[in-house]
């Protein structure tokens, strides 16, 4: 599974990185990095909280 | 585990606390019967876009809209629960049938406050009124909006920025209760700036008759405008769980326990519930508390004391008259910051204030920063 990210609706709130950190975090501009795009079974738990916790919905997994 | 075999879970309220819920109850293991009821027609979406966003967005009509819910829960959307029957574990809907349980998630939400039941005083709480609201705005209408909380000032803002003239009716200076004297201060130096114009007033009504209603203000004065929108509080929905005895006596929020749950197989989360902190049962009507909320009860409904209690700050943030301002930590902060990074003026900062008590309040205006590392600038040691 991948997560995709919408960078234009991204706002930088950085609740995915609290929910996922080892899979994304925001860099010293703020800007959201994804460390991990493809991720397995074991993690698919903190990337779907992840995606649901951003307010913007600028993440999903496909 | 108590209550035998977990079959059945029905989540009413498909705000982002019941879609979390079930989410987390697949999550956690649950591959039982799940329905999740939702008075709206709508798949949730994003409440806090509503007032910022989507009141902006050119034709832009998706920034509410949150990726397809995973759980594979039966849906029951436009339909409304009416009743409760905690003993034989049933709810009944306003369709005229029911839907029996073994566990249950509360997330019925709260609506907004209303000062009046006619129907010129627009609220903006669900999706439809922020559509309705929205094509009302490109005839660019005179609007007064009373109340000056961060809601009431994010709608000012919105319709401030389609062009319209716009009137704030606020109970002392706006923002001040929820953010303290000092930041309010940047707050209504932006909006003014901005052109929004100001009134503080005592008390406000609103009064006349349908098609003519307007605001009165405690010394009689009078404000009219063709658009009168009110943004004075939420009241939670309830009603519907009086007879079942989950309601707090003399209040109308559902007190839960530190996992959220109201029995074993009952559990209450998002706006509705009142959760424990240490000033006492509180609701906590923010998007994260709904999120973490519905995270630790749907745990604490399949496998009870052994989920963990919830141990959260809420993160709070705003966006309006061009200031993204966010917050972790008690608020209204008392007094002036000190300033970890930028300094006072509204522009770019990151702030922090210092409760004694070894907490702290941190803030960032116009600075962007996860949420991780506020919670980290708030914790730090003063």
């Amino acid at each position: 599974m991948k997560i995709i990210l919408d960078r234009p609706r991204c706002e930088g709130h950085g609740l995915c990185e609290e929910a996922a950190p080892h899979l994304m975090h925001l860099d010293d501009e703020g800007e959201l990095v994804l460390d991990v795009e493809q991720f397995g079974e074991a993690d698919a738990g903190p990337a779907n909280a992840a995606v649901r916790v951003c307010p913007v919905a600028a993440l999903r997994v496909a | 585990m108590n209550g035998g075999t977990i079959r059945r879970v029905v989540v009413v309220g498909n705000g982002i606390a019941g879609l979390t819920a079930a989410d987390t109850l697949r999550e956690a293991g649950f591959d039982g019967q799940l329905t999740v009821v939702g008075d709206e027609p709508h798949p949730a979406y994003s409440r806090p876009a509503l007032s910022k966003a989507l009141l902006l967005d050119g034709a832009d009509l998706s920034s509410h809209k949150l990726p397809a819910a995973g759980h594979g829960a039966d849906e029951l959307l436009g339909v409304r629960a009416v009743g409760l029957d905690p003993d034989r574990r049933l709810v009944t809907l306003d369709e005229g049938t029911a839907l029996p349980y073994d566990r249950l998630v509360l997330a019925t939400g709260s609506r907004a406050r209303r000062l009046s039941a006619l129907p010129d005083e627009l609220t903006l709480r669900g999706l439809d009124d922020a559509l309705s609201l929205r094509g009302r705005l490109a005839d660019r209408p005179s609007v007064v909006v009373v109340g000056g909380g961060p809601l009431g000032m994010e709608i000012a803002s919105g319709c401030l920025a389609s062009g319209c003239r716009v009137t704030v009716v606020s109970q002392g200076p706006p923002l001040t209760l929820q953010f303290g004297p000092y930041l309010a201060d940047v707050f209504a130096r932006a909006a003014t700036d901005l052109g929004l114009t100001l009134v503080e007033t005592e008390l406000a009504r609103v009064e006349g008759r349908e098609g003519n209603a307007r605001v009165v203000l405690h010394d009689g004065t009078v404000i009219e405008a063709e658009v009168l929108l009110s943004a004075v509080g939420d009241v939670p929905n309830t009603e519907w769980l009086a007879e079942a005895g989950l309601v707090a006596k003399g209040g109308d929020a559902v007190p839960v326990g530190p996992r959220g749950l109201v029995r074993p197989e009952v559990a209450a989360v998002g706006d509705l519930a009142a959760f424990p902190t240490p000033h006492g049962p509180r609701r906590l009507p923010f998007w994260t508390s709904a999120v973490e909320q519905a995270k630790v009860a749907a745990r604490a409904l399949l496998v009870g004391e052994e989920a963990p209690p919830l141990r959260f700050q809420p993160y709070f943030w705003t966006e309006q008259f061009g200031l993204h301002f966010k917050a972790v930590g008690r608020l209204p902060p008392e007094g002036e910051p000190s300033y970890i990074e930028g300094g006072p003026g509204g522009g770019p900062a990151l702030m922090r204030w210092s409760h004694g008590d070894g907490t702290g309040t941190a803030a960032a205006l116009n600075y962007r920063i996860p949420v991780p590392r506020l919670r980290r600038t708030a914790q730090a040691a003063a």
